[in-house]
């Protein structure tokens, strides 16, 4: 008796459950980014005013982890439907079959900056790697490109780049190295790393945006390779740093579906919106990011347009995501490696 | 050494007596043992649901992580021979274990005076003072790491203020390298220590230590040869709680650490989130396990009295 009550009390609360998360399901998408500023301007740019439009509520999560989206589409119990990722994941992930392919009858595809548009992903936005200074530290000698990061004589103390193996750190040496921008890929591993040799004792690695910018406006590190919006920011507190925009490097997030989720029809309306022209500027606005959307450059703050990568085109390199989707993780092997020795 | 023989196990000694004596006084021995073989485990069934807990939520999954060392991408030892194969690794492994004993000895050499000077101040001030230690414990782990950073980077305040009075002329590099992670690591895992550690000195009867004294001993000998040893179950598991802690540390090498210090979890992260390589880390965190297994048997021979008897005395 007492265990058939149970056994309905554990039915009907399963059954509740169901539900409800059927209720819920019906019309909500899980948005997931990397949290901070970045997330919060995704927040208010895309997902308020699509809440009011369309009647669907995003539920805001994070921080984005790829171990954890490969879980959840191997086990079939998938939780996010829309994902930030970096570009050169997005591609892995399709290779791997994690990605839902996306409904380019719903997201308009022809107004998508084609260097951020797969049949899987769409550019959440664009961003450069530029050469960033701390002008007390330097005084005078303003460094121009990334050949300065390797001249310790003229611009004495360290050297902040991005520790992980990812598209960034291998192009600059090559670039310094006097490699030219359209014969960068394949990447020549052997001599990026041994013009890295020459600066290795001056380098201190940042892992996220929050520790490059203290290290630079302490002047811990007196130049270094940053994301441009780090550097905005860092100006727009008043911090002593300057920037080069020569041969800044382009890298970009992308925003992916994983493979089962259960709210695909709205997750791509979601995106339709997120890439739209007015979605794409209003975030760049609040971020200082670049907007994938060819028709946003015309919608951007008059103030803020020159300090984004946009302005910028004409000495631009686009990373080779394709490139390191494929070789990643190899080069990862390579780089461990040289780190360690 | 006298610790060391009343603790080790009365199977093992009734064992042997009945070895030397012949059979006929082990037939007598026998029902004794079984006796005492009872009563040892007579509370076992209570420990039904942790055993079903550890091994439905714990063990299945790591087995079922572990697996996939050998199972992914291809069946076979593939992934092993790619982490034998490449000095790479075996340096991020020494690194690891390198940076957990230092941290461990750091933090017992720092614990142990803190865990002392808890037991000797009046009680009312102990207690305050265990719950300052309790309350770093509290504070958020990223928190305490970035103030490390602000207090010992090049324009941090240690190094400016050495520079004001003089001592050096350039800035010391105490941070994004070895002794950075090695500094904030030892202050993470010094409530680690002292909280063992306190509870055995506490138990400690200050008769004991007056005794040595009267008997002659000077305040040397009573401390190396007296109050030490009394000391060794809570030092040895602190060390154990610290080290086995230290190899699995992420957040305060990353942040502290140069990448050349890179030890495996940060390896081990880079494989399961970059690259989705889980083949690869799961190998590497079979190596770990392996031999942290490894080194908590040569404690567990080194040491017979076990922590958890010595904290069940007290």
């Amino acid at each position: 008796m007492v265990l058939n009550k149970r056994a309905t009390a554990v039915l009907f609360a399963g059954l509740l459950a169901t539900v409800s998360h059927a209720a819920i399901a019906a019309e909500s998408v899980n948005f997931v980014s990397w949290g901070g500023s970045t997330q919060d301007a995704q927040k208010q740019a895309w997902a308020d005013p699509f809440s009011k439009a369309s009647g669907v509520t995003v539920v805001q999560d994070g921080p984005t982890d790829y171990g954890k989206l490969k879980a959840m589409v191997e086990s079939g119990n998938v939780q996010w439907d829309v994902v930030d990722v970096e570009a050169d994941f997005a591609l892995r992930a399709a290779s791997e079959g994690l990605l839902e392919p996306l409904d380019f009858s719903v997201i308009q595809r022809d107004k998508i900056d084609p260097r951020f548009v797969s049949d899987y992903g769409v550019g959440s936005f664009f961003f450069s790697f530029v050469l960033g200074y701390n002008e007390s530290k330097l005084g005078a000698s303003k460094p121009q490109d990334w050949s300065a990061l390797f001249d310790t004589k003229t611009y004495p103390g360290k050297r902040a780049l991005y520790k992980w193996p990812s598209p960034g750190v291998l192009e600059l040496a090559l670039l310094a190295d006097g490699v030219a921008a359209d014969k960068l890929y394949p990447l020549d591993l052997d001599r990026a790393f041994k013009k890295l040799d020459t600066i290795k004792k001056d380098i201190v690695w940042w892992g996220g945006g929050a520790q490059s910018q203290q290290l630079l406006a302490s002047g811990e590190a007196s130049m270094g390779q940053f994301w441009n919006g780090r550097i905005h920011a860092l100006q727009e507190d008043g911090a002593p740093v300057g920037v080069s925009w020569k041969q800044n490097l382009v890298m970009a997030d992308i925003l992916v579906v994983p493979k089962g989720t259960k709210n695909k029809a709205a997750a791509m309306k979601f995106l339709a919106n997120a890439s739209s022209a007015k979605g794409q500027a209003d975030f760049s606005n609040l971020t200082a990011y670049a907007p994938v959307n060819v028709d946003s450059v015309a919608r951007l703050d008059s103030v803020l347009a020159p300090n984004l990568p946009t302005a910028y085109a004409k000495d631009q390199i686009t990373l080779d995501f394709a490139y390191w989707a494929k070789n990643g993780p190899a080069i990862a092997t390579r780089w461990n490696e040289w780190l360690v020795k | 050494m006298k610790m060391a023989a009343t603790a080790s196990s009365p199977a093992t000694k009734t064992g042997s007596a009945a070895g030397a004596a012949g059979a006929v006084p082990a037939k007598a021995e026998v029902p004794k043992q079984s006796a005492s073989m009872a009563q040892r485990w007579r509370g076992a069934s209570n420990l039904i649901p942790a055993l079903l807990f550890l091994g439905l939520f714990f063990l299945a999954p790591l087995i079922g992580l572990l697996l996939r060392g050998v199972l992914e991408p291809v069946p076979g030892l593939g992934n092993y021979e790619q982490l034998f194969a490449n000095s790479a690794y075996a340096r991020v492994l020494l690194n690891t274990f390198s940076v957990a004993g230092l941290v461990t000895l750091f933090s017992l050499l720092l614990g142990f005076p803190l865990a002392w000077a808890i037991t000797l101040v009046p009680r009312g001030w102990g207690r305050w003072i265990l719950n300052i230690v309790l309350l770093s414990m509290w504070t958020s782990l990223l928190a305490r790491t970035y103030s490390w950073l602000v207090l010992l980077q090049a324009s941090g305040v240690i190094n400016k203020a050495l520079m004001a009075m003089g001592i050096i002329d350039q800035p010391l590099e105490m941070v994004h390298n070895l002794t950075g992670v090695v500094i904030g690591m030892s202050y993470i895992m010094i409530p680690f220590i002292v909280l063992p550690l306190q509870a055995t000195m506490q138990a400690i009867d200050p008769m004991i230590l007056q005794a040595g004294s009267i008997c002659g001993a000077s305040p040397w000998t009573n401390f190396f040869r007296v109050f030490l040893p009394l000391c060794r179950p809570g030092l040895f598991s602190g060390g154990l709680m610290v080290f086995v802690m230290s190899l699995g540390y992420y957040v305060t090498p990353a942040l502290l650490g140069g990448a050349q210090n890179m030890m495996l979890p940060e390896f081990i992260i880079q494989q399961v989130q970059s690259f989705l390589n889980w083949g690869l880390a799961s190998a590497g965190a079979a190596l770990l396990i392996v031999i942290t297994l490894v080194l908590f048997y040569f404690y567990l021979k080194l040491q017979p009295e076990s922590p958890v008897g010595a904290s069940n005395a007290r």
